[in-house]
């Protein structure tokens, strides 16, 4: 993108700058023709003929008209104005004009958005924001969703401060649900406060420590265990220690992450706000939509009334949630009624590909993909 | 999604020497490509940002004319009045020096004015200088912060829109993004809009005056509906009189152009407002109001060269219609599509769904993509997972794999892998 040609023509619009100073120095000419006019008239000796009065009156008049301060103004306005319009359709040139294009014209709720909008922001821990926005737009309050995030960021503005009680709390409250999701969160706590003991120095609190909390996890992470007791050895010489990980810099961010996803997770959320997912992907496929828009231009009532969307839009591998399968011979998706199957050959065509090739299910076809040949019934359903 | 094809069972010793070559020579050009088309993504990305220009320039602009405007006038009537002196023939001395006098001040005056136009103009430059130095200071680096930013530059246009104004203030001063959103340009609509739902057309009309010539340009009827709401008011009051003076002097010059219009308003002096043919009684609801409202909006946002929808609703449809597929309406939908949100989903209902020409497949433990580093497996009940999720598996439990979702177990010898392309 020419982001310096842009700025380029902006300096040539900013340069009228000068612009008004030269306006401004007309202006100052005018009151200075008049002021010396006002001289004259006042320090000419007392009776003043009216003749004369007319005469410096005419001389100013002159003046003003054949020196041409209008002219200079229209001169530098029209030097302006034309820098002025040429801006706007560089702009338009270099950038999508008009970016709702692609918009189709369908109502969208605008109560569903700020609701989304307003849990976008607990999410994000700006609380003021969703509760300003709430009364603003007199939506009712999703209690649930605000005590939810309300709960994770005492328990995240904690661990910045490395107080880690918020946190055990919580995880003791959910330890059941936890334990099912195969967590490790608690032990990782304890390692993280142990740790910090150890740092401190003192052998004796850090044994006391790792016998009331620690000790409860040998059984099932005794690697782990062993690992974090010996670290006593080390105490006051840690620089030495062989396990090192165990206090890389990054441990609380890394611990203050996997709590956010399984709190999350546990409260049934997403771990990423669903609103910035969403503009991200339409950030994604606008200018792929805007293309399609401007070849469908012809042929705008199609476009507004499609089903599927005519062409792919790729997007990056973060928006990929679902598995799709797309049958290589025939370009359809899977679905129920048409699922891919797996030929003895290891190469995967949909279930109506397959029909159409053999013909029947006894007869056996070539593979598109490779010389083997199977026939339909050796042929096995896939699930994705 | 590509995926390498199935070598014959024979050529696989010849292909080996052929093979190195490619995976040693490979992965330099695919990362170059990947980073370019990353390139051009955020190219792409950025050329939508027409109306983060557009809008404080069309506002600068307006500006600069204003001045020019002042400046124009008031020079010209400074010199016609002195020509007006100057060819008087009856005029004392006295006369003279008051009138000359006079005049100097009008002009100190106007210099005045032109210092603070000026500083106004100077300030706006400056925002659009600083949203020209926005969109050159995104990077590969700072890109997700960068993409923060345009969330709530999103947000705080919807909000502006919406006439959230406090919420929008809040959030652009708590982000320190003031200079990066266009909230002084909505606090002129948002007198107007204020107004027109006290039911006063003044500051609406005003407007209309202000940006007389490009209404006209555009062709729009917002100050004829303006005019037709007044005369209307006049009737609701039974002010018949007053009406048809009205109607004389406002309406009249629309005729030639939208005279249908024009003949159904002022056939309710004879209807009045409490008439049941639906025809006219509509004329007198509250909600032609809303619509002045919202016709406002529109021609504010077509003069300032935005766009009509706001920026938000057309990012969020865009996001909808190529994240919405039929998996997202099942009930096993993972939690990180926003689809599976009940709301998201009522949104994306009239939307289409995407397309793909190319299989894409996520793998049901990891929600990674399968692809040729981490090619599917298929186990013999036919339920596909991602070779990076079963071998992990595999290694816990000495072979053995279990399906999550079926509960069959089997040896990681067991399993095939599926060619799709």
């Amino acid at each position: 993108m020419e982001l310096n040609t842009i700025k380029d023509a902006f300096d040539r619009v900013a340069k009228r700058q000068k612009l008004s100073c030269k306006s401004q120095e007309v202006v100052e000419q005018v009151g200075h023709e008049i002021e010396q006019a006002l001289a004259k008239i006042e320090t000419t000796n007392d009776p003043l003929s009216p003749g004369d009065l007319k005469s410096i009156l005419t001389e100013l008049k002159l003046k003003l008209n054949t020196s041409g301060p209008l002219h200079q103004l229209e001169g530098l306005q029209k030097e302006n104005n034309t820098n002025l319009s040429k801006y706007p359709k560089l702009l338009d040139k270099a950038f999508n004009p008009d970016i709702s294009k692609a918009y189709r014209n369908v109502d969208f709720d605008f109560h569903i958005v700020n609701q989304i909008i307003a849990s976008h922001f607990y999410r994000q821990g700006l609380f003021d924001l969703g509760d300003c926005l709430i009364n603003e737009a007199g939506e009712p309050e999703d209690i649930v969703i605000r005590s939810h995030f309300l709960e994770m960021y005492q328990i995240l503005e904690a661990l910045k401060v490395k107080n880690l009680e918020p946190a055990l709390k919580w995880i003791t409250a959910n330890r059941e649900k936890l334990m099912q999701t195969g967590s490790s969160l608690e032990l990782k706590l304890h390692r993280l406060q142990f740790m910090e003991i150890v740092q401190k120095g003192s052998k004796a609190d850090a044994l006391k420590y790792a016998r009331t909390y620690l000790a409860p996890f040998a059984s099932l992470h005794m690697n782990e265990f062993l690992k974090l007791v010996v670290c006593i050895v080390w105490v006051g010489k840690l620089d030495s220690c062989p396990h090192a990980e165990l206090m890389a810099p990054t441990r609380w961010e890394d611990f203050t992450e996997e709590l956010t996803q399984q709190f999350c997770s546990l409260v049934g959320q997403s771990c990423h706000s669903p609103l910035s997912v969403a503009i991200a992907a339409g950030i994604e496929a606008l200018p792929t939509l805007l293309k399609l828009a401007n070849v469908m231009a012809a042929k705008k009532q199609e476009w507004l009334a499609m089903k599927h969307l005519p062409v792919p839009l790729e997007l990056g591998k973060e928006f990929q949630f679902h598995s799709i399968f797309v049958c290589p011979v025939s370009r359809d998706q899977g679905s129920e009624e048409n699922p891919p199957m797996l030929m003895p050959c290891l190469h995967v065509l949909c279930k109506q590909s397959i029909m159409k090739l053999s013909k029947s299910s006894s007869r056996s076809f070539k593979c598109p993909y490779c010389p083997s040949e199977a026939s339909a019934g050796q042929c096995r359903q896939l699930h994705f | 999604m590509e995926i390498d094809p199935l070598p014959n069972g024979s050529g696989s010793a010849a292909a080996t020497p052929a093979e190195t070559a490619a995976t040693t020579t490979a992965p330099s050009p695919a990362s170059n490509t990947t980073t370019a088309s990353k390139l051009s993504q955020l190219t792409e990305s950025l050329k939508l940002e027409h109306q983060f220009l557009r809008v404080p320039f069309e506002h600068y602009r307006k500006t600069i004319r204003a001045n020019q405007r002042t400046v124009e006038k008031e020079v010209s009537a400074v010199i016609s009045s002195v020509t007006d002196v100057a060819d008087s023939n009856e005029l004392s001395k006295a006369d003279a020096v008051l009138n000359l006098t006079s005049l100097v001040c009008r002009l100190q005056g106007l210099k005045r004015k032109l210092e603070e136009g000026s500083r106004t103009e100077n300030l706006q430059a400056q925002r659009c200088r600083a949203r020209l130095d926005h969109l050159e200071s995104m990077d590969a680096e700072n890109l997700s912060e960068w993409n923060n930013v345009r969330l709530k530059r999103i947000l705080v246009d919807y909000m502006l829109r919406m006439s959230y104004y406090d919420t929008a203030v809040k959030l652009a001063e708590s982000s320190n993004i003031q200079d990066l959103v266009d909230i002084d340009v909505f606090q002129e609509a948002k007198k107007v809009i204020d107004a027109l739902r006290n039911q006063e057309v003044g500051p609406a009309l005003a407007w209309c005056i202000d940006n007389k010539s490009r209404l006209k340009k555009s062709k729009s009827k917002f100050e004829f509906h303006l005019r037709l709401q007044e005369f209307i008011e006049l009737v609701r009051a039974e002010n018949h009189m007053r009406a048809i003076l009205y109607a004389r002097k406002h309406l009249a010059p629309w005729g030639a152009t939208y005279m249908k219009e024009l003949q159904r308003v002022t056939a309710t002096l004879a209807f009045r407002s409490n008439t049941e043919c639906a025809k006219y009684k509509v004329l007198f609801e509250p909600k032609q109001w809303d619509f002045l409202v919202d016709q406002f909006k529109q021609e504010f946002c077509r003069l300032h060269g935005m766009t009509l929808e706001p920026l938000l609703n057309i990012y969020l449809q865009a996001g909808l219609s190529a994240l919405k597929t039929p998996y997202c309406y099942q009930d096993d939908c993972t939690k990180e599509d926003p689809l599976s949100q009940e709301s998201f989903q009522k949104l994306a209902l009239p939307l289409p769904y995407s397309k793909q020409h190319h299989s894409k497949l996520v793998c049901y433990i990891t929600k990674e993509l399968m692809d040729t580093e981490n090619p599917p497996q298929v186990l013999p009940n036919g339920y596909v997972y991602s070779t990076k999720a079963l071998k992990e598996m595999a290694e816990k439990n000495n072979g053995k794999i279990t399906c999550p979702r079926t509960g069959l177990v089997c040896n990681y010898s067991d399993l095939v892998k599926a060619y799709i392309s």
